[in-house]
């Protein structure tokens, strides 16, 4: 109840907003007329602006009220006038409200000044201010909208929202009011101001063409920004709302070129020609503001549904298609490589037909038919299965805590089939048909981590469903569990020294504490330090930590961390350290056990180091059996290496993907 | 006066207004942020001599310089949790300690002059 009038009050007020803004951009731009009929549109154009100030007010403070009930989370508060005020205080959005309100204000006084049409001046001093202060109000909804969450690039996405707000503003709001014109002018009385409304279609189509250019690009700028993908856009209701939203601009982008082609029918004789093709206009310009009214009821749903990019999208196919089934299969990208060609062709024909003048239609259908068969070539081998959960994005972050606890589950609920390391090698394992894959490599690359939870949550027989046995973040981290298995699989390409400019490997996060410290993670070190994480068993590992200890400072002025984690995960490890030799780098005193079970999968050696980029990226595993020594310049080396490198890899999804 | 006189005064105090209101708002938050500073830079140094408490861990003590170096957690007012060395002020203050020995210390002075004062294990 309260949320439909939430949305009815947003409607009416982006509604009131854009016609006054249409309105009265329409007037001022076909100029001062002194046509009586003319005159009797101008003093309808002024009505109807005061109606829709009052209209606009009315539903903002209705709307500001429904906001108050949200945000105070209480339906009662949308009442309380201590409430609102505080809203409207000590909330941007509530200064927007007000600024906003104000310029509506004021704009309802210069509605009712009076403008004598014989100075040109001031009749469009006083219509342009109208103009003016509607686009400003209305641009001004930008500052406190889904585009003003935006970050990083706030900014932009502001001035994206600010173009689409005036541009759609003025195209959409002016369609009612060229629609009443157009109307005025083709009844039989109203034959003095045809040349005035001939004028005043001209104009308004010159200009709209330009702005609906405007409204395109903003629109498809701000899609990008808030939606970013397929999934978002076919799997949310933002997503799907904007669809319906393109459908209905592409039906009024169809009636537009359509209205376009009979403006100049209109100067045929005023009393013939003029008349039926201005009263056939106005009805095809009031269906087109029609259609408009129509996409602002899906503009303002949108206003109250988060953003796609915030959402977890639910895929409503049974397919998709992934570039990535090309990387397992090679063999497959000369027939996508040849149907793309193909496709490139058929488009080249199509866009030639436009060109012609003969043949057209057959070049077209050639064209078509080619472009068809190219997809036809191309599609098949990118098709995937696809479910519900194939973009969903994981709950729980790739993080050693969370892989150490899929770890304990794994071994409780799937290695009897998938084999300790998850070969596929279980004891169960022959007994099944299908047998269970080698979930390592091939799997985790080629699906998304939303198919493998939708495999543990449904079952895929033989394997049984987990849904009712492990919760959602169980088989997150199972999900984590896999792909550090997957990881730690791939990372035996990765040698004692560091490769330059390849940055590939993510280094999961862990969290851990020195003493008596506040506990800290890997990702802290982002973009400020490289870390050496090193696992060490007593006492093989001390001539190496001494080793490290001496080269501390200096590392340190090469911005290393060195972080020391004792694989005996003991409470007192500062103390078994701290005999005879000054070791000044963290060691881990809580938190050990984690780091243990997700690095071990890495290297199971007794002493191991692992090199950790700006970035966040592993990029080398020095791994002794025995005795752990080794010449420290090779570090320096490596950590060398690392501060030249020029490229910046992004920084790694916090997430599997 | 003409109206589009009228109208343009009308357009130059609005925008005087919404520009003047930015500035002065800009100018709170500038003044706001350089009291803050004020305050936290009185509240560390005014009224000389102080005394703060912390807990850590010993790492190593270097007698000959008169430091032990701590792995200590937020030490209150004064200084987030980090790894290094303090002043002491006597050698029996660095003898009663062992490196790995879970402290609770004094630090005494007018900062950043500090040396630790009294030193007690708080756990064997």
């Amino acid at each position: 109840m309260g949320e439909l009038a939430g949305l009815l009050a947003r409607w009416l007020h982006l509604g009131a907003s854009v016609f006054l803004v249409g309105g009265a951009s329409l007037l001022w731009l076909a100029g001062p007329s002194d046509r009586p009929t003319a005159r009797c549109w101008e003093s309808w154009i002024l009505t109807l602006g005061r109606a829709l100030v009052l209209v606009a007010l009315a539903s903002a403070l209705v709307a500001v009220a429904y906001q108050t009930s949200v945000l105070e989370g209480q339906a009662g508060a949308a009442f309380q006038p201590r409430a609102i005020a505080r809203v409207l205080l000590q909330t941007r959005g509530g200064t927007v409200w007000l600024l906003r309100a104000g310029l509506l204000v004021l704009l309802a006084a210069f509605l009712v000044v009076r403008a004598e049409i014989r100075d040109r001046a001031d009749w469009g001093a006083i219509r342009g201010q109208l103009a003016l202060l509607g686009t400003v109000a209305l641009a001004l909804v930008a500052a406190a909208s889904h585009a003003a969450a935006v970050e990083p690039g706030t900014a932009a996405a502001i001035a994206a929202d600010v173009v689409h707000l005036a541009a759609a503003g003025f195209w959409v709001g002016g369609l009612p009011a060229l629609a009443l014109l157009l109307w005025l002018a083709g009844r039989t009385a109203g034959a003095d101001a045809r040349p005035f409304a001939v004028l005043a279609a001209r104009r308004f189509s010159r200009v709209a063409l330009a702005l609906v250019g405007a409204v395109t690009v903003s629109g498809l700028w701000n899609a990008w920004i808030q939606i970013a993908s397929v999934a978002g856009l076919l799997g949310t209701r933002h997503g799907r709302l904007l669809l319906v939203k393109l459908v209905a601009f592409a039906a009024m982008l169809l009636l537009a070129s359509f209205n376009r082609r009979l403006i100049p029918a209109l100067s045929g004789d005023a009393a013939t020609v003029g008349r039926p093709a201005m009263r056939r206009l106005s009805r095809f310009v009031a269906a087109e503001a029609t259609l408009a009214l129509f996409v602002l009821v899906v503009v303002a749903a949108m206003t109250v549904t988060p953003p796609a990019r915030h959402e977890q999208p639910t895929w409503p196919l049974a397919h998709r298609l992934a570039l990535d089934n090309l990387t397992a299969a090679p063999d497959l990208q000369s027939q996508v490589l040849v149907g793309s060609q193909v496709v490139v062709i058929g488009l080249v024909a199509l866009l030639a037909s436009l060109a012609l003048r003969r043949l057209r239609v057959p070049v077209l259908a050639g064209g078509a038919v080619v472009v068809v068969a190219g997809l036809v070539i191309a599609l098949p081998p990118l098709v995937s299965d696809a479910y519900p959960t194939t973009y969903r994005r994981p709950s729980v972050p790739y993080q050693a805590s969370s892989i150490a606890e899929g770890q304990a589950l794994y071994g409780e609920h799937c290695a009897v089939c998938h084999g300790p390391r998850a070969a596929g090698d279980g004891p169960a394992a022959a007994t099944l048909q299908p047998r269970p894959p080698d979930l390592r490599a091939h799997h985790v690359a080629l699906h998304t981590a939303g198919d493998i939870f939708w495999w543990i949550t449904n079952g895929r027989p033989p394997m049984p469903a987990f849904g009712e046995r492990l919760d959602t973040d169980a088989r997150w981290h199972l999900i984590n569990y896999l792909r550090a298995l997957a990881a730690a699989d791939a990372s035996r390409l990765l040698g004692p020294t560091v490769e330059p400019e390849q940055p590939w490997l993510v280094a999961p996060d862990f969290t851990f504490t020195v003493g008596p410290e506040y506990s800290r993670s890997l990702r802290d070190y982002r973009g400020r330090k490289i870390v050496l994480l090193v696992l060490y068993t007593l006492p093989t590992s001390y001539p190496r930590l001494v080793e490290l200890a001496e080269a501390y400072s200096q590392l340190g002025t090469l911005e290393v961390e060195v972080i020391a984690v004792p694989t005996d995960a003991a409470a007192d490890a500062i103390r078994r350290l701290s005999q005879g030799a000054l070791i000044f780098y963290p060691v881990v005193t809580d938190g050990s056990r984690e780091i243990l079970d997700t690095y071990r999968l890495f290297s199971p050696a007794r002493h191991a180091e692992f090199l950790i980029d700006r970035q966040g990226y592993l990029r080398a595993v020095f791994a002794a059996p025995g005795d752990a020594r080794r010449d420290p310049n090779l570090l320096l080396a490596d950590v060398q290496r690392l501060n030249e490198e020029k490229v910046e890899p992004p920084l790694p999804a916090e997430h599997v993907h | 006066m003409r109206l589009w006189k009228a109208v343009l005064l009308v357009d130059l105090a609005l925008a005087l207004g919404v520009g003047a209101g930015y500035l002065w708002w800009g100018q709170q938050a500038r003044r706001l942020a350089a009291d803050l500073q004020t305050a936290r830079a009185l509240a560390t140094t005014a009224g000389g001599e102080r005394e703060y408490h912390g807990t850590g861990v010993v790492r190593a003590g270097l007698g000959d310089i008169g430091i032990l170096v701590i792995t200590h957690g937020e030490i209150a007012g004064y200084m987030p949790p980090m790894t290094m060395g303090f002043r002491t002020t006597s050698p029996k203050i660095l003898d009663s300690v062992k490196p790995g020995d879970a402290v609770r210390f004094t630090l005494r002075g007018t900062p950043p002059n500090l040396a630790i004062t009294a030193i007690d294990k708080t756990a064997p």
